[in-house]
């Protein structure tokens, strides 16, 4: 069962900023309620299979010109560093 | 009076022959946006540059010069796909004036055959959805029923290809996101193999899972696209090399002798008795055609659902992490926030399903219910995979309803998640195993359209759309009342 502490910390991690964590509650609780149904599903023993790309079959890792400032589509900027605030 | 309820290929063949005027179809296609939109709200932004485009077009036609295979097709694009210079909002707040520097592949590959896009669709805010109720600007309508939801996430796209507001429509579809809304709506759509078309320029949701696939007002239609965006990508490398296949060609090859499975978790407990009559018959027209029908069990659907939610929120709580208010997102001021409060403060504007995802993708994966939640959740995809491998080891192809409902009112579910997620129970399972699979129109039941799906092995998508294409020839449907 999901508290309303998780949520108010899993929003921290997540950087979500929300007012009333409880307005969430109900929702989050009834689908990760939902997810314990994954319990009786016996796959205890099963390997996960991942799909394998051979490196050979990448694009080689050069850089491709983009052909305009990207940086100039940003809001806040100075000369080729990003505006942020401060940590 | 022009008609605009043309398929693809016969556009082509008049626009081609000089029959039909491409600026006077993009223009009617316009007004047939303007008298019709206000009650469906498929649209969130329109080209105003569709009538020059067309008339360009016209003169290349008329000078002899070499015109791309679209010739001037309109197609509406869900708005998660980047077109160079324009809107691109993801139905999202926080994108509301994001304007895509670069083109998305699929859109390039259509500027160059001449597609023109008539305009971006609507979609549940960053695809999270299936009834499009979860647009930050307001839910589309089902033109069969305007107090009905027209599926999701793809709304937008099935609405305008269903009410003649353009020809063909490219969504993208992360766990039946083109074929919900194609069987709701009444058209076509297809969700390729994995990696069939490339998703270089798709804002990301669950990358592992999601794809673009077209929808048309027929299976021929969606061949001709995917003869179009398909093919291998460097800018992705998860896509794969089709050689180039035609998937026009021998459509009309038939089914004589195919073997089709009926995936019995799809046709048993909550399918609705109108979608169960009418699989039923899908069934039986196969029958009649020379396929051998049979049932086989897919254990692993009944975990299907969880599954997938658990596996897209986990992706989507690390794809959405890039709008922070500095790459992507409001026009903040930088000064007076400490760092974390101010990307905090940008994603305060995430519509409440995309926070619910945002956590919920936060909590699974997390150490201490990663074990019980995400790994399961990984496993219960291995395991379908490998039984749905050992289904097409003994047949061709496999059927069930797309959607195991008719259309259902607007609000009606939108506070019951669970019965939500369940919709997706039988289009989930062809995103969790990478198959390609198609939903065809094939019954309208008390003014609501039901769509049966077809689902093939992985690059088996010519002999898909084989099937498809002859299901589809065995149905006469009305047209759709607006």
């Amino acid at each position: 069962m999901v508290t309303v502490e998780e949520i108010e910390h899993v929003s921290k991690l997540m950087k979500i900023d929300v007012d009333d964590h409880s307005e969430y509650l109900e929702k989050v609780q009834t689908m990760i309620s939902y997810f314990d149904i994954l319990d009786s599903a016996g796959v205890e023993s099963e390997e996960i299979s991942m799909p394998e790309i051979p490196i050979e079959e990448l694009r080689h890792d050069e850089h491709i010109p983009f052909g305009e400032k990207l940086i100039e589509k940003m809001n806040h900027y100075k000369g080729t560093y990003v505006r942020a605030p401060k940590m | 009076m022009m008609n605009l309820k043309i398929s693809a290929l016969e556009f082509v063949e008049e626009a081609k022959n000089g029959n039909v005027s491409v600026e006077e179809f993009i223009g009617k296609t316009l007004e047939r946006i303007n008298d019709v939109d206000d009650k469906l709200h498929a649209f969130l932004s329109i080209n105003d540059k569709a009538i020059d485009q067309a008339r360009d077009i016209d003169k290349r036609i008329k000078s002899g010069e070499k015109v791309g295979a679209c010739f001037g097709m309109p197609i509406s694009i869900k708005d998660n796909m980047c077109i160079k210079d324009s809107k691109t909002t993801c139905a999202s707040k926080m994108l509301e004036n994001f304007v895509a520097p670069y083109d998305a592949t699929v859109i390039s590959k259509l500027k160059k055959q001449d597609a023109i896009f008539i305009g971006k669709v609507n979609m549940d805010e960053f695809a999270m959805g299936l009834s499009t109720e979860f647009s930050a600007f307001g839910p589309s309508k089902n033109p069969w029923n305007i107090e009905h939801v027209p599926g999701g996430s793809s709304g937008g796209s099935a609405v305008s290809v269903s009410s003649y507001e353009c020809i063909a429509s490219l969504g993208s579809d992360t766990g039946g996101s083109v074929r919900n809304p194609a069987s709701f709506c009444s058209t076509v759509g297809y969700k390729p193999t994995y990696g069939l078309i490339s998703r270089y320029g798709l804002i990301s949701y669950a990358n592992s899972i999601e794809q673009i696939g077209p929808l048309t007002r027929t299976v021929k239609d969606t061949a001709f696209m995917l003869n179009l965006i398909a093919g291998i990508d460097p800018n992705d490398s998860t896509t794969v090399n089709n050689n180039n296949e035609d998937y026009l060609v021998n459509i009309d090859s038939g089914i004589e002798g195919k073997k089709i499975g009926i995936i019995t978790e799809m046709v048993g407990d909550g399918i609705d008795p109108e979608v169960m009559t009418a699989t039923k018959e899908a069934i039986s027209k196969l029958e009649g055609l020379g396929a051998i029908c049979e049932e086989v069990s897919l254990e692993m659907v009944k975990y299907s659902v969880a599954a997938y939610y658990t596996i897209t929120a986990t992706e989507a709580g690390s794809n959405l992490a890039r709008y922070d208010n500095l790459r992507y997102g409001y026009d903040l001021p930088v000064e007076g926030y400490e760092f974390n409060s101010y990307i905090s403060k940008a994603r305060k504007n995430f519509g409440p399903e995309v926070t619910r995802r945002m956590i919920i993708g936060g909590f699974v994966p997390s150490a201490g219910h990663a074990g019980k939640y995400f790994l399961k959740a990984m496993k219960v995809k291995s395991k379908l995979t490998k039984e749905i491998n050992e289904a097409f080891k003994k047949f061709d192809l496999l059927i069930a309803p797309t959607v195991p409902i008719l259309p259902f009112k607007i609000g009606e579910k939108i506070d019951d998640p669970v019965s939500l997620f369940l919709v997706d129970i039988n289009t989930v399972t062809a995103n969790l195993t990478g198959k390609p699979a198609i939903s065809i129109p094939f019954k309208i039941v008390n003014g609501l359209p039901i769509g049966i799906q077809l689902l093939a092995n992985s690059m088996n998508d010519k002999l898909l759309l084989q099937a498809a294409y002859a299901l589809e020839q065995t149905v006469t449907l009305p047209e759709v009342p607006i």
